[in-house]
């Protein structure tokens, strides 16, 4: 089933919270609404699941428009933060709540309701617990029941609100991966809210990111890590530094110096030069680079990571020192710009 | 290794630092102990002593009294009213403050304090005022045939008053904590308003619930201040258990008012048994700081 968002506007009184969002998610797609706190993302989901009615714009299901459609009977099955699991029921009575609550003729019988929850306990690999209550179970496991039990429903889309959010690191890599595999298994169209870039990165087919109620982005994990469109991803996402700079003559000049050839199309004056740690790199000699001194030197994964300042702009920020060079703090060492995105001055 | 250790210091403190002194620990006792037994055990043994004075005969001829029957039914007639209107308030004022936002919340949730801060004397006196003879609101229901003051439809009213905030108060942090997640799932699970309510918000207050049940009811069956007022005190009419007790003993029927006061004393020691049970097995149900 795909989903198309068309200029969706919410507000809580004063505070906008979405400031007309419209998004295009194709059938079978997985993906992620990325985005700080605040940013709208789970405003957005819950409006798709009809848990909150937007101030305007609409939702359409495939062709329905469900924009007023009430929650019961859209046919989604939402995973929460907390899992909001039922606490007085057993795993397999969770499971099978969706069933269970349906309308006369539309109810499966009750061997067919536990035959149904006992294969999706299957599915999320909790065989033999199904007498266990929520209570009982660690916190990856209450997540994969909160699952199965959006599933239980065959729901027309998947929504997953921060689906990793209260699990330690280890966890919530494996159920990950998983979550990925269960998706290929099932084709459900899925959306998940996420502030965590690695999961978005990592999990989905393509990623949205919202920043101030307002969607920055919308690309694959490649396209928005590498060609990010605005100033507010290239912070967002992946380790970033910032420098004034100027734009003359298609050139891009920081500190008097001409240090990238192409502004890429951006109109002359000041401007921003936006810098990944691997975009810079130590030049073997002064001419052509930027005097700069190192401030301090850190281990960071299998690489350095050296904190240096541009001597001539008060810019500090960070790069890769490679395992060949040996850098001390203090020392004077020129450094070479190779690329960066150039985005207008604020 | 060095030779020298630091000497111990000779006013080495020999218990933690919050504890006392023995002295004092055992002060502190005997003055709680004293207090308890003189305070709360003794008039406890001393109404079933009393009862009991002229022998089980006694105690049960006074138990078969027209008038103590009648104030026995009126009481619980009172109180099985009562506590089902307060059932009904307490989950629909609770469910209103706890799950939706709007103006003027934190006045409701202190109007809903009132009764326990007014006089029991000042509740029954307004419902005195407002439908008796001459009260405001009296003339019109009298058109209508209905008798309230003095009468059964008033000790329910002020019953009513008086036990209004139990169960809401039991129920409003409870349903605070639980937030509105799990009815969010149920409902995107496909669940009508009333089977959510039925099937997932019921079940996760229902100690919560049964606690405040069990006070409200306490309150409602040994209410005397506000009944007193409004009853009139017509003798297997209008007088509920706690009235009985007084009309009793101001006629010097020790055994009598004895009586029926160990009954009250019975349901106050029943209740209190239920309620430590209560606490004892669902404890982080009622108090609401629990959350999975």
């Amino acid at each position: 089933m795909d989903i198309r968002i068309r200029n969706i506007v919410k507000d809580f009184g004063r505070t906008a919270a979405l400031e007309g969002v419209s998004l295009d998610i194709a059938s079978g797609e997985l993906v992620a609404l990325l985005g700080p706190s605040g940013s709208g993302k789970t405003t957005l989901l819950r409006i798709i699941a009809g848990l909150d009615v937007p101030n305007g714009g609409q939702v359409f299901f495939g062709d329905e428009d469900a924009s007023h459609t009430p929650v019961q009977h859209r046919k989604v099955g939402f995973v929460f933060q907390q899992y909001a699991l039922f606490r007085h029921m057993t795993v397999l009575e969770n499971i099978g709540f969706g069933l269970k609550v349906r309308d006369g003729a539309t109810r499966p019988s009750a061997a067919e309701i536990r035959r149904r929850s006992l294969e999706l306990l299957d599915l999320v690999q909790l065989q033999g617990l199904e007498r266990r209550y929520p209570g009982q179970l660690s916190g990856g496991q209450r997540q994969r029941v909160a699952l199965a039990r959006a599933l239980a429903v065959e729901p027309r889309v998947l929504l997953l609100d921060e689906p990793f959010g209260a699990l330690d690191a280890k966890v919530r890599k494996d159920l990950r991966r998983w979550l990925r595999a269960i998706h290929e298994r099932t084709g459900h169209t899925t959306v998940f809210v996420t502030h965590d870039q690695d999961e978005a990165l990592e999990l989905a087919d393509r990623v949205a990111v919202l920043n101030k109620g307002r969607i920055e982005q919308v690309g694959t994990p490649d396209a928005i890590y590498d060609r990010p469109e605005t100033p507010f991803v290239f912070r967002f996402i992946g380790e970033s530094h910032a420098v004034s700079v100027q734009v003359r003559e298609g050139k891009v000049w920081l500190a008097g110096q001409p240090i990238l050839m192409a502004a890429g199309g951006i109109a002359e004056g000041p401007a921003e030069l936006h810098l990944r740690p691997q975009d810079v790199e130590f030049a073997a000699h002064a001419a052509d680079a930027l005097p700069a001194r190192i401030l301090s030197v850190r281990r960071s994964g299998p690489t350095r990571r050296a904190e240096i300042r541009l001597s001539d702009v008060e810019a500090v920020f960070e790069i890769d020192a490679p395992a060949a060079l040996t850098v001390r703090p203090g020392e004077e060492r020129p450094v070479r710009i190779l690329r960066g995105r150039v985005f207008p001055a604020a | 290794m060095s030779a020298e250790r630091p000497q111990a210091s000779a006013a080495v403190r020999s218990r933690p630092a919050t504890e006392d002194p023995p002295a004092l620990k055992g002060l502190l006792i005997a003055l709680a102990v004293f207090f308890l037994a003189s305070f709360l055990v003794l008039p406890l043994v001393v109404v079933f002593v009393e009862a009991f004075r002229k022998g089980a005969e006694g105690y049960l001829a006074a138990l078969r009294e027209e008038d103590a029957l009648a104030a026995i039914r009126l009481t619980l007639t009172v109180a099985a009213i009562a506590v089902p209107v307060n059932v009904v308030f307490g989950i629909a004022a609770a469910w209103c403050i706890a799950k939706y936002e709007f103006k003027g919340k934190s006045f409701l949730v202190s109007l809903i304090d009132l009764p326990f801060s007014v006089s029991p004397v000042v509740a029954g006196l307004v419902y005195v005022l407002l439908f008796g003879a001459h009260g405001l609101l009296g003339p019109t229901v009298r058109s209508w045939g209905w008798e309230i003051v003095f009468a059964v439809p008033g000790i329910v009213l002020a019953t009513v008053f008086v036990t209004l905030p139990f169960v809401a108060r039991e129920l409003i942090p409870l349903m605070e904590e639980q937030g509105t997640t799990d009815e969010e799932a149920a409902l995107s699970l496909g669940a009508g308003g009333l089977k959510t309510f039925l099937r997932v918000t019921l079940p996760n207050i229902k100690w919560g619930l049964l606690y405040g049940v069990l006070l409200c009811n306490a309150r409602a069956m040994g209410e005397f201040g506000a009944v007193s007022v409004i009853s009139g005190h017509i003798r297997g009419l209008t007088n509920t258990m706690p009235l009985q007790v007084e009309v009793l003993y101001n006629e010097y029927d020790a055994v009598g008012a004895f009586t029926i006061a160990s009954l009250l004393a019975l349901l106050a020691l029943v209740t209190l048994a239920l309620k430590a049970l209560l606490e004892w097995r669902y404890a982080d149900e009622i108090a609401g700081t629990h959350r999975r």
